[in-house]
């Protein structure tokens, strides 16, 4: 990628709007896991048994929960579980997928049948419940949830690079390189890698969304982050009950988790019309 | 394509139990004497070649015999079975409201592309796939149930045909049906915007055929195909949402007996209901495949 393509892509990009707000939106939740320690009022994890469940007020802008811990302050330290969570899981979905749907593509015949084949199985056990009994079956907890997530969410990515290897494999300047004895995994990592990265890039701001959405819903369920660990998902679980009369214990975590997603659908929105024209919409 | 299919689904299942660790130690805990370890080993076929265990275990589960629940002295069939028609209650009802309101919106933007109602379609569209649908589940509940007091908070009433049943499913079906209708939405304007601009929608229009008729008959029947094979692979998520919509509405289905079984490390339940929802969403999908010969009259199998 030049340096003339490169200004060419900003531009573009910079004229989105909704891409604009999206970008706003994820630097504010990044700047809010950089600077938690900093601009939470609380401590996360102290309790005060002075002031259970006290509505929001000055003092405490979103409430307080029912062991008197600072709700705003567990939504701010609640940012950087998100971030680290949905950049773990689409890391190694990248990496698992990525590399075999580069070696799918690449290699074809029956390598090729037998990656899909793997695929379409892994994708015809819904997700999350695939997720859910296997997080529960390692024994929960940050890690084991990453790893879930990404065990059974790696199908997409397999099909996508696989899709841009046989699409490029066939192009003049692969069969060039061919042709002037080229090996193979030069031809590989330097003409065929770096070609598909406009829809990785695109398909893996999608993807965060999806992430954090899942590992919420897994921490929701008990599988993933245990207490008192101010993960939005736990933060939504531990208002549940209280919903009658402490709205606000489950709300605010709620909201967190959506403005979160959004800026990265927003991003990932204006990323595709920029990058990859041909990406079919997904919404 | 399915016999492979459902080889590989039911392995994966398979090991989903010695992921979980020792089988043994999870039946008795963790204070029991080794001889009794080995003799109950022995005796549940553990002691074989992994592959042996796993073939018993196939042959079984094809017989319809999915084992005994640890927690619960009942077999995990029974219990499924007794699970499925509530969730069923909540899913084929969300499907409908899904459908129901994307299509004809679909259509709708479609006709209008690129116009204010289509932006913000498009936006509202972001919006609900951003949005946690277990949230979405207290949040109705905290409003319907809680402060406007007409719609009750959780359970199931009965079934559907009584008023109590229908009152209590209301919820569960809003959190799992409404979230999917805006991306429907824009899946089915995408759709119609790629058939409405064939040359035979301006055949149709030039022969002077009525607008209703182009793009009903002639627009939507061909744009019915991607939508068809779209709502497919959707269905695995309908059920995915079960689980978080079941355990939010304290709902007796499959995902909360699921829920449930995770958390006890009831782990031969917990197989058979994973087991259960694959094979479903496996059939739905070759119910889908089949659809596509009624929809399109071109495709034929051999």
């Amino acid at each position: 990628m030049n340096q003339l393509t490169l200004s060419r892509i900003v531009r573009k990009f910079t004229r989105n709007r909704l891409a604009l707000v999206g970008l706003v939106f994820v630097a504010a939740v990044v700047l809010t896991a950089l600077l938690a320690g900093v601009i939470a009022p609380y401590d996360p994890l102290a309790m005060n048994f002075d002031a259970l469940l006290v509505s929001p007020s000055a003092t405490h802008p979103m409430g307080t929960d029912m062991l008197g811990r600072d709700v705003l302050s567990r939504v701010l330290y609640g940012s950087r579980y998100a971030l680290l969570i949905g950049m773990g899981v689409v890391v190694l979905q990248m990496v698992l997928g990525g590399i075999l749907g580069l070696i799918a593509g690449f290699v074809g015949g029956v390598v090729d049948s037998l990656v899909m084949r793997m695929v379409d199985i892994v994708w015809s056990i819904p997700g999350l419940v695939l997720a859910l009994a296997l997080a529960g079956a390692l024994g929960g907890g940050i890690w084991v949830m990453i790893i879930a997530i990404a065990v059974t969410g790696w199908g997409q990515f397999t099909r996508l690079v696989r899709g841009q290897v046989l699409s490029l494999r066939e192009l003049d300047y692969i069969t060039a390189a061919h042709a002037v004895g080229a090996p193979r995994r030069r031809i590989l990592f330097r003409h065929v890698l770096p070609n598909t990265l406009g829809p990785v890039i695109v398909y893996t701001t999608l993807e965060m969304p999806t992430a954090i959405l899942a590992s919420a819903a897994l921490s929701f369920l008990g599988v993933g982050a245990q207490p008192p660990t101010p993960e939005w998902g736990a933060l939504i679980a531990d208002g549940r009950g209280l919903v009658g009369f402490a709205w606000w214990v489950s709300t605010f975590p709620g909201l967190a988790i959506m403005i979160t997603a959004l800026g990265f659908n927003f991003v990932g929105d204006g990323l595709r019309d920029v990058l990859d024209p041909r990406f079919e919409r997904r919404v | 394509m399915l016999v492979p299919t459902l080889v590989g689904v039911t392995a994966i299942v398979f090991s989903l139990m010695h992921v979980s660790g020792d089988p043994i130690r999870l039946l008795f805990g963790p204070n029991v004497s080794e001889e009794k370890v080995l003799e109950k080993r022995a005796e549940l076929g553990l002691d074989k070649p992994i592959y042996v265990q796993y073939w018993n275990w196939l042959s079984q589960v094809v017989q319809g015999n999915l084992g005994l629940s640890i927690h619960v002295q009942d077999r995990v069939g029974r219990l499924i079975l007794d699970r499925v028609g509530p969730t069923l209650e909540l899913t084929i009802p969300a499907l409908i409201l899904t459908v129901a309101i994307a299509i004809p919106a679909g259509i709708i933007s479609a006709m209008r592309p690129y116009t204010i109602i289509d932006n913000v379609s498009r936006l509202i569209a972001l919006f609900w796939v951003s949005m946690p649908y277990f949230w979405l589940g207290i949040m109705l509940m905290m409003v319907f149930g809680l402060r406007l007091r007409i719609l009750p908070i959780s359970g199931r009433g009965g079934p559907l045909w009584t008023l109590a049943g229908l009152k209590s499913a209301i919820l569960p079906v809003l959190t799992l049906g409404l979230p999917p209708i805006a991306l429907f939405t824009r899946l089915t304007r995408s759709a119609m915007l790629e058939v409405m601009s064939e040359d035979y929608i301006r055949t149709a229009r030039s022969k002077g055929v009525r607008e209703t008729i182009v793009v009903v008959h002639h627009g939507f029947r061909n744009a019915l195909l991607p939508v068809v094979t779209l709502l497919g692979l959707r269905l695995p998520w309908l059920f995915g949402g079960a689980v978080i919509t079941e355990t939010v509405f304290a709902w007796p289905g499959m995902g909360r007996l699921l829920v449930n079984a995770v958390m006890e490390r009831d782990y031969p339940v917990v197989q058979g209901v994973v087991l259960f929802i694959a094979v479903l969403t496996v059939v739905a999908n070759l119910v889908v495949d089949f659809a596509y010969v009624f929809i399109d009259p071109r495709i034929r199998y051999s």
